[in-house]
């Protein structure tokens, strides 16, 4: 009974005295080790740019990001960066619809759990290993080279990986299910009725879907796009082994300028600009999401 | 129906298996293929594959670096979940019970670590450790913030959710029959979302065993997380004792998928919220 007690009163202590004591563990870990290193990570790319050691001098300038627009093997990157994620983005929606479609329209309990526990599986699985997978089916001595010379059909490998084919690969594997969870809710909230009311006057089913379901899904479709778009440009991991480093987007300068040269000015600032395109696609994508939720933000 | 729309109706629904195939194919197969890989008897996975064996499965227990990486994350992955499910769920229910201004910026401050790339986050803290110096840098309890951070907004997102959906008026009828707003809480309300509590927690556990981003500047060799140590040896060749440890990761998300789908309705759940 002391025991029921004691623990009464100390959850009586947070819930009905100092409601604050509840978040107040989370948000110092959050002020601490998440608002102050980001702020610093800012505050340390306007900062006069040297080599080997993380000094902050306070000599404010912007040379690190005139330096990213001025040299091309920077700038490149970015545009690299941002054309493989737009291209990440358009190729997932045309092959995740279908399959949101067909999970959203599945009514069978047993197979739609089915459907959602692979999407979330793949999902989950850490990406390095997923890569391993892709990198043994696209590498020269892989199985789709072994498969194609094997029935004469190539004499010698194709280049498949270590290019910008592979990467794109890499992040549509990456990016796919998150494409089609941020679709299901949405189709699945088009109500048949409207798709019926169609039909009945006297649109084809496929009419019905492209002018009726297609333009009814478009918050989803924005919204998984500008996702995926945001996840893809902040890959540092499918670049990385699928390109081989020959293929260069920001986070592998982040992490080269770091941990390589010790250029903490410059790399902070590859990181900020890195950070500022990611977040405005997704600033786009909750304006859109809160369209989609009828204002609940 | 006349024929002839009966047969369009049959083409959209091909079309749409078609393309689920695709897109079933494209996120499972490099999966089978590590599987495969793990089990095969060669040295390498070719065309067409040799044999099965259980050799790389041993190799994989007697391997030093794979079968302590995967060790070390497991542990790792403990640690973060039990203590982002206490810190996320404390926090989730204050956010959600208790309004005062300020409270959306709350949220989406508990939630902001998944729309930060996660190589930003890991140099930011890493320069953050580096420049206090307060023993943080490559160490294991930096390692644990870290993944804290990054694993809180799954456990603050599914409890949040399951507060909401939860019916208020069944706590206010306690209240009404005389039980204390504590009571009232604890016996009415948390057993309604302790499944969200749970599957927030399967959550920040997979996702701190898969993290890689994060942990990429926290790393040593002492510190190595699964994830860390197969992008090493990635970076080189394609080892079959690396492929049995991801079977074993493979089985690790599997399985708690299957307790996810018991104990949220997954055809509710659409992953991340950024909402």
């Amino acid at each position: 009974m002391e025991d029921i007690k004691d623990k009464n009163n100390f959850l009586r202590i947070f819930y009905t005295y100092r409601p604050i004591l509840l978040v107040l563990p989370a948000l110092i870990l959050f002020i601490i080790f998440f608002i102050i290193p980001v702020l610093s990570m800012f505050i340390l790319a306007f900062d006069k740019p040297v080599t080997g050691v993380l000094d902050l001098q306070g000599k404010w300038t912007l040379k690190s990001f005139l330096r990213i627009y001025n040299r091309s093997l920077y700038f490149d990157a970015a545009v690299t960066s941002v054309s493989l994620a737009a291209l990440a983005s358009l190729i997932t929606l045309i092959i995740g619809y279908p399959l949101a479609y067909l999970i959203a329209k599945t009514e069978n309990v047993a197979r739609n759990t089915f459907l959602m526990i692979l999407v979330l599986c793949a999902m989950q699985l850490d990406m390095v290993i997923r890569l391993f997978g892709l990198m043994v089916l696209m590498g020269d001595n892989g199985l789709i080279n072994g498969a194609l010379m094997y029935f004469n059909i190539i004499e010698k490998p194709i280049g498949l990986m270590y290019n910008k084919l592979g990467v794109l690969v890499g992040l549509v594997q990456f990016s796919l299910p998150f494409m089609v969870l941020s679709l299901i809710g949405i189709i699945r909230g088009i109500s048949p009725t409207v798709v019926e009311a169609s039909r009945s006057l006297g649109a084809s089913p496929n009419q019905a879907f492209w002018k009726i379901i297609i333009p009814l899904s478009m918050p989803g479709i924005l919204a998984g796009t500008l996702l995926v778009f945001a996840i893809s440009i902040s890959s540092y991991i499918v670049p990385a082994l699928m390109g081989g480093w020959k293929v260069m987007v920001m986070p592998l300068h982040v992490y080269q300028q770091i941990a390589e040269m010790g250029k903490w000015q410059f790399g902070s600032a590859i990181a900020v600009v890195l950070f500022c395109t990611s977040l405005l696609s997704v600033i786009v994508y909750q304006r859109v999401a809160i369209r989609i939720g009828g204002g609940r933000a | 129906m006349s024929k002839a729309k009966i047969k369009e109706v049959n083409e959209l629904g091909t079309l749409v298996k078609i393309g689920s195939g695709i897109a079933l194919a494209i996120l499972l197969i490099p999966v089978f293929i590590v599987v495969l890989t793990g089990l095969n008897s060669g040295d390498h996975l070719t065309f067409p594959p040799e044999g099965i064996s259980l050799r790389w499965i041993f190799a994989f227990f007697r391997s030093e670096e794979f079968l302590s990486a995967f060790l070390f994350s497991f542990g790792l992955a403990l640690i973060t979940m039990t203590l982002s499910t206490i810190f996320g769920t404390l926090a989730a229910i204050f956010i959600t019970r208790f309004s005062f201004p300020g409270s959306q910026l709350l949220r989406a401050l508990f939630l902001s670590p998944l729309i930060l790339p996660g190589i930003v986050l890991g140099l930011a803290l890493y320069i953050f450790y580096v420049s206090t110096d307060i023993g943080l840098a490559r160490s294991y309890p930096g390692m644990v913030i870290a993944h804290m951070l990054v694993t809180m907004p799954y456990v603050i997102g599914t409890v949040s959710a399951s507060l909401f959906n939860f019916d208020l008026n069944l706590e206010q009828a306690a209240r009404s029959l005389g039980a204390s707003p504590l009571t009232a809480f604890r016996k009415v309300t948390l057993p309604n979302i302790s499944n969200g509590v749970m599957a927030g927690s399967v959550f920040a556990f997979i996702v701190s065993f898969g993290q890689f981003d994060v942990s990429l500047f926290m790393a040593t060799p002492n510190n190595t997380p699964l994830p860390i140590a197969l992008y090493w040896s990635l970076r080189y060749t394609f080892e079959p004792t690396a492929a049995a440890a991801g079977i074993f990761a493979i089985a690790l998300v599997i399985t708690s998928m299957l307790i996810t789908s018991k104990l949220v309705n997954l055809q509710k759940f659409s992953g991340v919220k950024f909402d």
